[in-house]
């Protein structure tokens, strides 16, 4: 798994669509109103981009749940997608999620908690990477990379 | 020497950018035997930025090295056929002048606006020796809903993509270190 991130405008979406062949790629946003979780039907391309991992957290965010729970489960939900990868050696997953995390505190609850989640899902989705990535206008900077 | 070369220095309030981007540009200055210009687009629209503007104006005239000043808010390509390539010149920031095109220019087309930003900085940078252009980073907050912040920064955003794009060397100042991104230390 390949996971990209960086700042809001960066250019993440514009990286990857130049470093991955876009005729064999599907594409899911979070922007879009798609869903991330991996349906059960299924002949897919080799490359998989799940886009908008903090708005995906974002509509998921339940504050009766505790947050810690909460990315435990959203982590659960990539795992399908793990496994597809993890079944045949040409096939790619990446992920691009927008970093969230460098403002000032926001002064609404919802919004830190928004903020904590997707620090902790960020976390988690690097340390499953391969290959990570930080886009800075349009500049990589490989920080993790294992396999590819 | 370069025929022309841009370099974009970026960073968060406080990083050491503007301290980087002089030190820099005085370095190049006595390996290039080239002429310092500072492009100020700072207007003093209330006291604090009159007083941003004085301080920042007493810091140049007491610094080691001798600098020229040319305040200008907008359209930078008038002012660019003052310069010639013995001369190197620093642009402190993106966002200054971002603010003039949006809040006294009343532009709103975003396209427009980084085409504006663009002709600016290149007009600036073919008759130079070398520019600096320094900016700020403004984007990795929780995402505003406001239309007017978000849009604020999709504009610098793409411009910073634009400008990185064409840059020569490009980098990103955190806590007064300077991290290169892009092409070699000049």
């Amino acid at each position: 798994m390949h996971f990209i991130t960086g700042g809001a405008f960066n250019g993440k979406r514009k990286w990857v669509k130049n470093h991955y062949a876009q005729e064999h790629c599907l594409w899911l946003s979070a922007y879009d109103g798609n869903t991330l979780k991996k349906q059960c039907n299924e002949a897919l391309p080799e490359v998989v981009v799940l886009e908008g991992l903090e708005e995906w957290v974002n509509i998921q965010i339940d504050p009766a749940i505790l947050p810690d729970k909460q990315c435990r489960e959203m982590m659960q939900e990539i795992e399908p997608w793990l496994a597809w990868e993890k079944a045949d050696s040409r096939r790619r997953l990446v992920i691009i999620g927008t970093d969230i995390s460098k403002g000032i505190v926001p002064a609404n609850k919802e919004e830190r908690m928004w903020r904590d989640m997707t620090g902790w899902l960020y976390q988690r989705l690097a340390a499953k990477a391969e290959r990570v990535d930080l886009i800075w206008y349009g500049i990589e900077q490989t920080i993790k990379r294992e396999r590819f | 020497m370069e025929t022309e070369q841009l370099i974009f220095i970026s960073g968060g309030v406080r990083s050491g950018k503007s301290s980087f981007a002089e030190t820099m540009a005085a370095d190049l200055s006595k390996k290039q035997g080239t002429i310092l210009h500072y492009i100020a687009c700072g207007v003093a629209s209330d006291e604090e930025m009159a007083a941003r503007i004085t301080r920042h104006r007493k810091d140049r005239e007491n610094a080691s090295v001798d600098w020229s000043t040319w305040e200008c808010p907008d359209h930078l390509q008038r002012i660019a056929n003052h310069f010639s390539k013995h001369d190197i010149l620093v642009l402190d920031c993106v966002t200054t002048l971002l603010n003039n095109y949006l809040f006294d220019g009343n532009m709103s087309d975003p396209e427009h606006v980084i085409n504006v930003i663009l002709t600016d900085l290149i007009s600036l940078r073919e008759t130079s020796a070398t520019l600096i252009v320094v900016s700020n980073e403004v984007t990795q907050g929780v995402p505003f809903e406001q239309p007017s912040i978000r849009n604020y920064q999709y504009i610098l955003g793409n411009a910073h993509q634009h400008i990185v794009d064409q840059a020569d060397t490009a980098y990103l100042v955190e806590n007064g270190m300077p991290i290169c991104k892009k092409g070699a230390v000049p």
